[in-house]
């Protein structure tokens, strides 16, 4: 990686040579010509901005989402166009220095959730988001991820999990997990099986429910076990997040990616199944193909997809009468604008859901609840994330619900700051939770 | 020659090389030009094609495409459009308005005429939509946060378009303007694989890559639950 030199006469650092040339490197990546298509295509109409949260909460110009493509687009011009190199004025290109760089982090990590909602309503057809996570990368190449979020990446990259959780640690929690489970449904033989060669599904977790919320792993294990599904966990891979995919650098994207990819097939499972994470879920269906160039040889689906299939296939069963309070459902953006993702949790709790009432707007034009493209990790943003969230707390308080379900654990954790901020007296669980909750079991049936 | 322009001195007639001033020439040349440089543009687009995508695909690309083109522009789903409805409409009576200047300039080269009555329809039209373009160019001036968007090539650009418009309708109804017209159509034709003008081109490369995008993971176009 390049270092960085000493101060100029101003007292700005400056950036070297070897930064500015990695930098530069992102406008030749392989992405047939959607980067270039992307790059040129902006108009600066400006109308982006009332899709952003960053803008609406502050009404602050700079968070215009044209504005953080423009960064990105102005480097290139500078470098990559005749007009940029011979007449920068011309199409404000801009130098590489340290000045621009400092307004890319403060824009591109700092003002941005990758939500994509400005590049589902772009007058154009600008992929917005994908314009900030290119400028992510080329800060990535450079070294400028925010410290806080790089070192979250590092966690995953060292421990092989994004929180460091020991895999002792992680075994006993399970264990402890196991006996609640053997408890609740009343059965000696029910089990959270772990590094079973062979299971049809291999699932995984967000680190944050071994950590935090362990509950949560009982829940989806009691769904598991009330579908009679054959199951496994790894302790050696179990972490569904990448956040490499937030701070924008692909080797390390590559790096956790594989690793899943890897133990699925170690443990010779047939489908891999996403657990409730926004950025998780896109990370490795989508994006982690690309990463590692290959198509897998396994099916990769959700928790959502698969609980929905449950329900459709008659493997489990809800009790209607047993959620009474109002519902609503607030969209995690990489799940379902990014993801594809936007019926299915709609068909299960209205499965089961008495009194169930949608956001609005809600789908794929929900709004980001703040937390996403690595917000939550970056602890020097904090106020501004909580500033944005005004937008998800009005919406939540409109819909008068007394349960916020969401299927992503990083919204699970906005939310419920989200909730104490803005004092909005809700309950946020996860869908595997409210499911659980309401399940039927055999013994029940009978 | 008969039928060479909207006049018979008028307009530029290829098929008539006598009538054919240094104006002409101009325009022709800048016409090449732009053509040259914005094939570069395309071939560049179309060598570099679409992304490999490896993932299992959600969704069918091609009715994606489609709806990227066509319902995901429309009002009832672009908020961009909806909150903004008086600039929406303006901007698209702007680019009829410029969409029939080229047609009119490319005509303009096989010496066909228009009726009276049409060419003052075409003219109050075209003035019409110069006018959309005065008022986008004018909200760019005065909004603060669009201002702060804005780069030189941004008001150049707006203000060559809606020349053009404006001088287009002119020359309909008068031909003493043509040398004028051409001189500011070849500064049109010059300055657009420059600037931001040359979104003709990348505008579609654009939608397609949103509607693959979308479609690949089964997001576009929207399903019934």
């Amino acid at each position: 990686m390049a270092t960085k030199t000493s101060l100029t006469e101003t007292g700005m650092e400056v950036l070297t040579n070897g930064q500015i040339t990695k930098g530069l490197e992102v406008f030749e990546q392989p992405a047939g010509s959607k980067l270039l298509t992307h790059l040129n295509s902006c108009v600066h109409c400006g109308l982006c901005a009332e899709s952003c949260i960053y803008y609406l909460t502050t009404g602050d110009d700079r968070f215009t989402p044209a504005r953080k493509v423009d960064i990105v687009s102005s480097v290139y011009r500078r470098y990559r166009t005749f007009t940029g190199k011979n007449l920068p004025w011309l199409v404000n290109a801009r130098e590489l220095n340290r000045a621009t760089t400092d307004e890319m982090v403060d824009l591109l990590f700092g003002a941005c959730t990758m939500c994509g909602r400005c590049t589902m309503h772009c007058s154009i057809g600008v992929d917005i988001a994908y314009l900030v996570r290119t400028g992510r990368t080329m800060l990535s190449n450079m070294g400028m991820v925010p410290a806080t979020l790089q070192s979250t990446v590092n966690a995953a990259v060292e421990s092989g999990n994004n929180m460091s959780i020991p895999t002792d640690e992680f075994v006993a929690t399970l264990q402890w997990m196991e006996e609640e489970l053997i408890d609740e449904v009343a059965d000696p033989n029910a089990r959270i099986p772990v590094n079973e060669t062979g299971a049809r599904i291999l699932y995984t977790l967000n680190p944050r429910e071994p950590k935090f919320f362990p509950l949560s792993i009982s829940a989806m294990a009691k769904i598991f076990f009330a579908a009679g599904e054959s199951w496994s966990l790894s302790t050696k891979m179990y972490d569904v997040t990448n956040y490499a995919y937030f701070s924008g650098n692909p080797s390390e994207a590559r790096l956790i990616a594989e690793r899943l990819r890897r133990e699925t097939g170690d443990l010779k499972a047939k489908t891999l199944v996403l657990a409730e994470c926004g950025h998780g879920s896109r990370a490795f269906r989508w994006e982690a193909p690309n990463y590692l160039q290959e198509h897998f040889p396994f099916e990769v689906k959700t928790s959502v997809e698969l609980i929905a299939e449950y329900i459709r296939d008659g493997k489990i069963r809800l009790d209607p009468e047993k959620i009474k309070d109002v519902v609503t459902l607030h969209d995690p953006c990489n799940l379902v604008r990014n993801g594809g993702i936007i019926h299915e949790q709609r068909y299960i709790l209205k499965h089961f859901v008495p009194d169930f009432v949608e956001m609005t707007p809600s789908g794929t034009d929900n709004y980001c609840c703040g937390g996403g493209g690595g917000q939550l990790a970056m602890s020097e943003y904090n106020d501004r994330r909580m500033k944005i969230a005004e937008v998800k707390a009005e919406q939540i308080r409109k819909t008068r619900a007394k349960i916020v379900v969401t299927p992503c654990h990083n919204c699970v954790d906005q939310l419920s700051q989200i909730n104490i901020t803005f004092k909005l007296g809700v309950k946020i669980v996860t869908l595997a939770e409210i499911v659980a909750d309401a399940l039927i079991l055999e013994n029940e049936k009978k | 020659m008969q039928g060479c322009g909207i006049t018979e001195t008028g307009w530029l007639c290829l098929v008539n090389p006598d009538k054919m001033h240094w104006y002409h020439w101009i325009s022709l040349a800048s016409l090449g030009i732009c053509l040259l440089l914005s094939l570069v543009h395309l071939i560049r687009l179309i060598r570099l094609g679409r992304p490999t995508e490896y993932a299992t695909p959600a969704g069918k690309i091609n009715p994606a495409i489609g709806y990227s083109f066509t319902g995901a522009m429309s009002p009832a789903k672009k908020e961009t459009a909806f909150l903004h409805l008086p600039t929406y409409f303006a901007g698209i009576a702007y680019h009829l308005g410029t969409f029939l200047a080229i047609l009119l300039f490319f005509l303009s080269w096989t010496g066909i005429t228009y009726p009276v009555v049409l060419r003052f329809a075409m003219a109050i039209f075209l003035l019409a939509t110069s006018g959309c373009g005065s008022g986008i160019l004018i909200k760019r001036m005065l909004k603060k946060g669009l201002r702060s968007l804005s780069n030189p090539d941004d008001y150049i650009s707006n203000i060559l378009v809606t020349f053009f418009q404006m001088v287009t309708a002119v020359v309909l109804l008068w031909d003493k303007a043509y040398p004028v017209y051409f001189i500011l159509t070849s500064m049109l034709l010059l300055y657009f694989p420059a600037g931001k003008l040359k979104h003709a081109i990348y505008f579609f490369a654009a939608r397609y890559h949103l509607g693959f995008f979308y479609g690949w993971r089964g997001v576009w176009p929207p399903k019934q639950a």
